[in-house]
């Protein structure tokens, strides 16, 4: 396996830029990658090839003709399949899109090219971005990379973009955020991943799950990556009237790996309460770290979480059923029979259930912004529970049945109601080896801090260096 | 609040245009109960000064 495919996108811009990789190169590493071991863990729904290659083969000569190179120039990325992609198919993981072909790029999409950025293709996802276990009735549902013996959920919606990562076939991915969804499959790939603030990133070409509810966001293998891949996506778009008009800043020069000072919140009750006990050996030491680091660890709470579950989904259903519903009259067999489950509820919300949901939303805000008006950031687990077995949708967590759907969005979609910016980064192990992720929650458009937090932790542990025993194969056991 | 009932649903489904077959409405039905029921505890928040984060914005 080529030293490339694990490389940072922080270290293949550098190394691009100094002439000493050529993005031909690079490229060609991480579709052999591809090659060699996707037909079973099936991250890609479609893989680029050729347009990858004539990209790489662009940003070499721009490289060599010593022409003004953007922050991600050479470095190969790839989409969860719900972006729009100009002349490429965009399935959002359906086979109601099979064979849809946009005619424009979203615009997240659009700035990743300029930003010089090789694009390999499209990845696995569950279908139209809902649900948070990642499968795929149709395509398939991706290998989790920790597991090689155990078919196991990467975690969901962007199911592909976690094991992609994970498993070196790119840099760095695009994932999409609704309830969890960039976060949990970090978590359980043992990769880091940022939603944004809602208004940072445009959803301007991007299939929807729920508009209020939507974020875009990167997920990569370290904190610096997602800074420098946010960095290049983030910003006002007039395609997309939610985007805030707040200029961007340099998010690199926010990772000093300096914490001393920050006020970091433990949030216990609801959330480390309800961790998993292997989970929360991890998050306890990693609050060690960040102590020693120099942070202050504060208790912190938020009542209104036991409030997410009927908000988000009374907000949610109604938002996703809209979007669907002329599909769900017309073409209903074609939806898997979960995703065509939940998509149905919303027809049975009334709109003053919606609205309920939409006025909770910002008592819930409320209470997120009074905690960080007095810390920096908030933490727990991102997940209660790690990667479980395709299939399973119960799990026991210290003698307790906890349903795998709903304990996997427990902790982090009370973040999408709110709004705020929420990392989920890797903080060790289960004792099966499985990756446990800490979330990281910060001031609204404050993703600096977050991410000088996550950043600082991972420069202190090097829980990201560690490869998943997949990582060293052709393939996982069939 | 009362309960849906499976003939209410069934019922709804039809105005909704939606062709749910017997299994479906069954399988549905405890979901959109709870989804209902979980709505309403909303209420517990106390919202009755608080608007809809939702917004027309004029610029």
């Amino acid at each position: 396996v080529s030293d490339l495919v694990w490389m940072s996108m922080t270290e293949l811009a550098r190394r691009v830029a100094a002439k000493e990789v050529s993005p031909v190169e690079v490229a060609r590493a991480h579709l052999d990658r591809i090659e060699a071991v996707d037909g079973r863990l099936r991250a890609f729904l479609t893989v680029t090839d050729e347009a990858a290659m004539t990209q790489a083969r662009a940003a070499e000569a721009r490289v060599m003709a010593g022409g003004t190179l953007g922050p991600l120039h050479g470095v190969p990325v790839a989409l969860k399949d719900l972006y729009a992609t100009k002349g490429v198919k965009t399935t959002g993981g359906s086979r109601i899109l099979a064979d849809w072909v946009p005619d424009a790029d979203a615009t997240v999409v659009a700035r990743l090219a300029d930003a010089g950025a090789v694009c390999l293709g499209k990845l696995n996802m569950h279908e139209f971005a809902y649900g948070p276990e990642g499968l795929n009735p149709h395509y398939g549902a991706p290998w989790n990379p920790w597991d090689a013996r155990t078919h196991r959920i990467c975690g969901g919606s962007s199911s592909g973009s976690g094991a992609a990562v994970a498993m070196g076939l790119c840099a760095g991915a695009l994932g999409s955020d609704t309830g969890g969804s960039i976060r949990i499959p970090a978590s359980l790939c043992g990769i880091t991943g940022i939603k944004p603030t809602y208004g940072r990133v445009s959803r301007a070409g991007v299939l929807p799950l729920s508009w209020s509810l939507d974020h875009v966001g990167p997920m990569c293998r370290t904190a610096a990556d997602c800074a420098l891949m946010l960095g290049a996506i983030a910003g006002y778009d007039p395609r997309d009237p939610s985007t805030s008009v707040l200029p961007v800043p340099e998010y690199g020069a926010a990772l000093t790996g300096d914490i001393t000072g920050v006020k970091v919140g433990v949030l216990r009750p609801f959330f480390l309460e309800s961790t998993g006990s292997e989970s929360r050996h991890a998050v306890e030491q990693a609050l060690a770290v960040l102590a020693g680091l120099g942070a202050s660890i504060q208790e912190a709470r938020l009542d209104s979480a036991r409030f997410a579950a009927g908000a988000s989904t009374a907000v949610l259903a109604p938002e996703a059923y809209a979007y669907h519903e002329a599909w769900l009259r017309t073409r209903r067999a074609e939806y898997g029979a979960d995703v065509r489950e939940r998509l149905s509820l919303g027809a049975f919300l009334s709109a003053a259930d919606y609205l309920r949901g939409q006025r909770a939303r910002l008592r819930i805000k409320a209470e997120v912004d009074a905690a960080l008006a007095r810390l920096d950031v908030l933490v727990c687990a991102t997940t209660p529970i790690a990667a479980t077995p395709l299939g399973e949708s119960e799990v026991s967590v210290d003698g307790e049945t906890v349903p795998v759907r709903q304990g996997l969005i427990r902790f982090t979609r009370v973040f999408n109601l709110a709004g705020h910016p929420a990392a989920s980064v890797p903080c060790g192990f289960t004792p099966a080896g499985l990756p446990v992720g800490l979330q990281i929650v910060g001031r609204p458009f404050d993703e600096a801090t977050v991410l000088r937090v996550a950043d600082a932790y991972q420069r202190a542990t090097g829980w990201g260096a560690r490869r998943p025993p997949l990582a060293g194969v052709g393939a996982p056991a069939a | 609040m009362t309960d849906l009932d499976i003939d209410t649903l069934r019922t709804l489904a039809r105005v909704a245009g939606l062709d749910l077959a017997e299994d479906e409405l069954e399988r549905l039905l405890p979901l959109v109960r709870f989804a209902r029921r979980a709505a309403a505890e909303l209420d517990e928040l106390g919202l009755d000064e608080s608007e809809p984060a939702v917004h027309f914005r004029m610029l």
